[in-house]
């Protein structure tokens, strides 16, 4: 609705009973539920607070919400605030909503006195005593409300089915006793699709329906018929038309049925426009002389003629004599009743402030002669001669022209055009089936040909190097593409071990003990140079190890007291014994375990680790800080006395 | 675009599903057995909830069908025995009477025992640490010589605090009650009453003086607001009550008007 109200949106208003019932079974659900009396007094007190605050937060935000949801008389557009006072009694509705703000408060006050109470719950029996207490108070405070939360969702179901009328919009709006031809009238000029019934007050509500006319969208309003009496004697469904008629800026279209089919006289629909025409003030009126099909004007009884004649002299109203069934003079009375109104409309709008807003940015020009030469536009000579000739032409009968004149009967024919031996042939039937052969098969004759024909082109081509990519391939390209298929393949492996043996989530993609193997692998595929050159580090690593003078040092190992001083390289006397950083044991996973065994234990420790590593969750060897701000070394003030304590 | 009842509209053009009224019927058939499944498959607090609603339907029921069943079948009219009663069925109205006589009598003799017959005659000591909690003072909190009370109390409008250094007992402002919901036994009503006083708390007369309310404490309730008229056409105003229930458990002061 671009006007602003979405009565469609106003969220369910749940029975008393099942409001309370989902609320408290909310509290159960979302409040923790266990308690021991031997915990802490402190820990009791807020375990029931918390429950008694929560199921107050609930009632309260939910009553809040139809609070805020149910449009408020005052807020809305009178139309609405009008019918939604018809409908719904203004003071009931009012008074729903009054009482639901009460109720509310009588909540949140109940839930303020018991957690004060609570603040003094010596023992969980007294806490859980109380909050019993307080959900009970509330829960009465909401069954006391069990009227007006029915009655709430009864306005709420039928204003979502509110016809959404914007009082603002280009409107027509049909009005006049029942059974005079409203609803038949809004069916033919809208989609609306509206019951029409020979009897009255079919129409018990209102009905929008929407139409275009110059290019500008319309809505046409349906309305029950009003009847001939006093204001205070009128019924709910009539008092709804008066609503639409008091208060939406709309072209009126008045129906009189003059053939007196409605089983009302002229004289007293005549004399209903009258009583109501202090609705119709400043808005254009149309009247329709209605069902002249039935009774045409002239066959009325004189009486009734003149009556009629009287009627036409009315000031600023326009006659049309019309009838929905033979359509006559319909359309000649809307294009009247739009146009006047989007005059009206437009007259109003210069009035107001906007429009002065924008003629002030608006600026024609107006271009001024730069000399005193005429130049009127050129028609060639012989134009009218062309144009005559044209017209002499004999005009070419389109599909179109043929459907237009059948109206009904046309029916789309494309054979007729065939351009066939004998033309009498177009109309047979053809057979899917002739001989046995299936004759789509044989749709063109010399199909055979047309495809050798084909096939020999085609050949053509490829002997003459249609299809060849520009030249050779050269020695460098065919190098790559053996390169990538090599590597197309080592990838493929790599991924199914890497299926086989999977490295847990949460481990870098590429540790840094897997460089080597990273090295080994490009170096069978002969890129050892390029992660090299790539990686400072590993450059350096490829020539660690042993260095040349310790492999010397061990080939020397016989002659033990040799001390070569000018070599250089760093040596000890076979009598000192290694440092002991030199030593290293075997891997920690594998010491104690004989090597036979040392797959197997592998295996259990992976078992093991599988389910941390699938979740990822926190292991032993993860760091973690278990107190960020250990309570023992921030609390207290060290006075100036003892220092025993922080 | 649907507006007003076009569901309504829907269904008296087109008419419904070709077996919605089969469908319907063999739904209703089926309610039984997926109520019961439902009951079957419910655990802890719903299915208490549900098995006791259940339960009062159920009854509803049952006594729906007993008065269908009462009223088909034909009852005896009562036979009216002609000529004289045999003496040895004489006197059971009588008896009766007799009984109602005696009942009168006795009622009246109670009403005139004396107002403090009171409707709950027995009732619980209150100990003195269960009503006052200890609370300590002090700049080291080393002095314990202050009590607050920890069930509900009535405090009078004029009372002005002592010095908050040197006030004994404290009366905490969420304990404090004004009012009462006093029952009339004769008028079978509840009216809430403002309190006037604690006459009596029978636990001890410390609890009295400091106007701690417990279950059978007597009150001073304002009864202007029921317009009772002493024989003299005098309008009564105030009245004893007790107290029924226990109101640091309930949040809320119940009690009799003892008339
Ligand atoms: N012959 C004839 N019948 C009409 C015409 N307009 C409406 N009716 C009939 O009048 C009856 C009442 O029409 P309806 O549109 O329901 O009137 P409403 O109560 O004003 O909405 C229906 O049976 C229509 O078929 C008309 O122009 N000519
Ligand atoms: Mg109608």
């Amino acid at each position: 609705m671009s006007f602003g109200y979405n009565f469609k949106k106003i969220t369910v208003v749940q029975p008393a009973k099942e409001f309370i019932d989902s609320t408290l079974s909310k509290t159960q659900r979302k409040t923790p539920t266990v308690i021991h009396k031997h915990l802490p007094i402190s820990r009791i007190r807020g375990f029931y607070l918390r429950k008694v605050k929560y199921t107050q937060q609930n009632f309260h935000d939910r009553l809040e919400m139809m609070l805020t949801e149910f449009p408020r008389l005052e807020d809305i557009h009178p139309f609405y605030s009008d019918l939604m006072g018809v409908l719904y009694d203004r003071d009931h509705y009012k008074l729903a909503l009054g009482q639901i703000s009460t109720a509310k408060h009588l909540i949140d006050a109940v839930a303020r006195d018991y957690a004060r109470l609570l603040k003094f719950g010596d023992s969980l029996y007294r806490c859980k005593l109380l909050k019993t207490a307080a959900l009970g108070r509330m829960c009465t405070i909401v069954k006391r409300q069990k009227a007006n939360l029915e009655y709430l969702e009864e306005v709420r179901q039928h204003l979502s089915r509110l016809p959404s009328i914007d009082p603002t919009a280009r409107t027509l709006l049909l009005a006049g006793f029942p059974n005079v031809g409203k609803s038949s009238l809004i069916n033919l000029l809208t989609r609306a699709d509206v019951e029409v019934q020979p009897y009255a007050f079919t129409t018990k509500s209102l009905y929008i329906g929407h139409m275009d006319y110059k290019y500008l969208k319309w809505q046409v309003i349906d309305t029950p018929g009003i009847l001939d009496h006093e204001l205070e004697e009128r019924n709910t469904i009539e008092w709804q038309s008066v609503t639409a008629l008091a208060h939406l800026k709309a072209a009126i279209v008045y129906i009189v049925d003059i053939s007196e089919q409605c089983g009302t006289p002229i004289e007293t629909q005549i004399a209903l426009f009258k009583k109501i025409k202090p609705l119709f003030a400043n808005k254009p009126v149309c009247v329709m002389l209605n069902k002249i099909d039935i009774t045409p004007f002239e066959q009325l009884t004189p009486e009734n003629q003149e009556m009629i004649n009287d009627f036409l002299k009315t000031e600023g109203v326009k006659f049309y004599k019309t009838s929905n069934v033979s359509k006559e003079g319909i359309m000649d009375m809307r294009n009247a009743a739009c146009d006047e109104l989007l005059v009206q409309r437009v007259e109003a709008k210069l009035r107001g402030r906007q429009a002065d807003n924008i003629l002030n940015r608006v600026y024609v020009a107006q271009p001024k002669s730069r000399d005193e030469v005429d130049r009127p536009s050129v028609i060639p000579g012989n134009a009218p001669q062309l144009r005559e000739e044209a017209d002499a032409r004999p005009k070419i009968r389109t599909e179109r022209d043929i459907e237009l004149e059948l109206d009904d009967e046309y029916m789309l024919d494309l054979r007729k055009t065939w351009d066939l031996k004998n033309a009498e042939e177009a109309a047979d039937a053809i057979p899917e089936i002739w001989e046995g052969k299936n004759i789509t098969d044989f749709v063109d004759p010399d199909i055979m040909t047309k495809l050798a024909a084909l096939e020999a082109e085609e050949e053509e081509r490829a002997k003459s190097g249609f299809y060849d990519l520009g030249g050779e391939m050269d020695s460098d390209d065919e190098e790559i593409r053996d390169l990538a298929k090599v590597i197309r393949r080592k990838r493929k492996i790599r991924k199914l071990e890497e299926r086989v043996d999977r490295a847990p989530i949460g481990r870098a993609a590429l540790p840094r003990k897997n460089d080597k193997q990273l090295e080994t692998n490009m170096q069978d595929l002969g890129l050892g140079e390029h992660i090299q050159r790539g990686r400072g580090n590993y450059k350096e690593s490829i020539h660690r190890g042993r260095s040349v003078a310790r492999k010397r040092m061990k080939h020397n190992d016989g002659d033990a007291m040799e001390v070569d001083g000018d070599s250089g390289s760093v040596t000890r006397s076979k009598s000192r014994n290694r440092s002991q950083s030199h030593v290293r044991g075997p891997a920690r996973n594998q010491s104690g375990v004989r090597p036979e065994e040392v797959g197997k234990a592998e295996k259990l420790r992976k078992k093991a680790q599988k389910n941390i590593n699938q979740d990822s969750r926190r292991g032993e060897a993860d760091r973690r800080f278990l107190d960020k701000k250990p309570k023992h070394l921030f609390s207290g003030k060290r006075g100036n006395g003892t220092t025993d304590r922080r | 675009m649907p507006q007003n009842e076009h569901i309504e509209q829907h269904i008296r053009r087109h008419g419904r599903r070709l077996n919605y009224l089969e469908k319907k019927r063999k739904k209703e058939g089926r309610a039984a057995h997926d109520r019961s499944k439902k009951a079957k498959k419910m655990i802890g607090l719903k299915a208490k909830l549900y098995n006791k609603e259940r339960r009062k339907e159920k009854i509803e029921m049952k006594k729906k069908i007993l008065m269908h069943e009462k009223r088909d079948t034909k009852q005896k009219a009562e036979e009216t025995q002609e000529g004289a009663m045999p003496h040895y069925l004489l006197d059971r109205e009588n008896q009766q009477r007799a009984k109602v006589l005696s009942n009168m009598v006795k009622q009246k003799r109670k009403e005139k025992a004396g107002k403090w017959d009171v409707p709950l005659p027995k009732v619980r000591a209150q100990a003195e640490a269960e009503v006052f909690k200890m609370m300590s003072s002090g700049k080291r909190k080393k002095k314990a010589w202050k009590r607050m009370v920890t069930k509900v109390c009535f405090v009078p409008e004029d009372f002005t605090r002592k010095n908050p250094k040197y006030e004994r007992f404290i009366r905490p402002m969420a304990m404090r009650f004004k009012k009462a919901h006093v029952t009339h036994p004769e008028l079978k009503a509840t009216f809430c009453l403002p309190i006037i006083g604690v006459k009596k708390n029978p636990s001890s007369p410390m609890f009295t003086s400091l106007g701690v309310i417990t279950k059978g404490t007597v009150l001073e309730v304002n009864i202007s607001e029921l317009g009772l008229v002493t024989q003299g056409g005098k309008v009564v105003w105030g009245k004893y009550a007790q107290v029924t229930n226990n109101p640091e458990n309930d949040g809320c002061i119940n009690a009799v008007l003892l008339v």
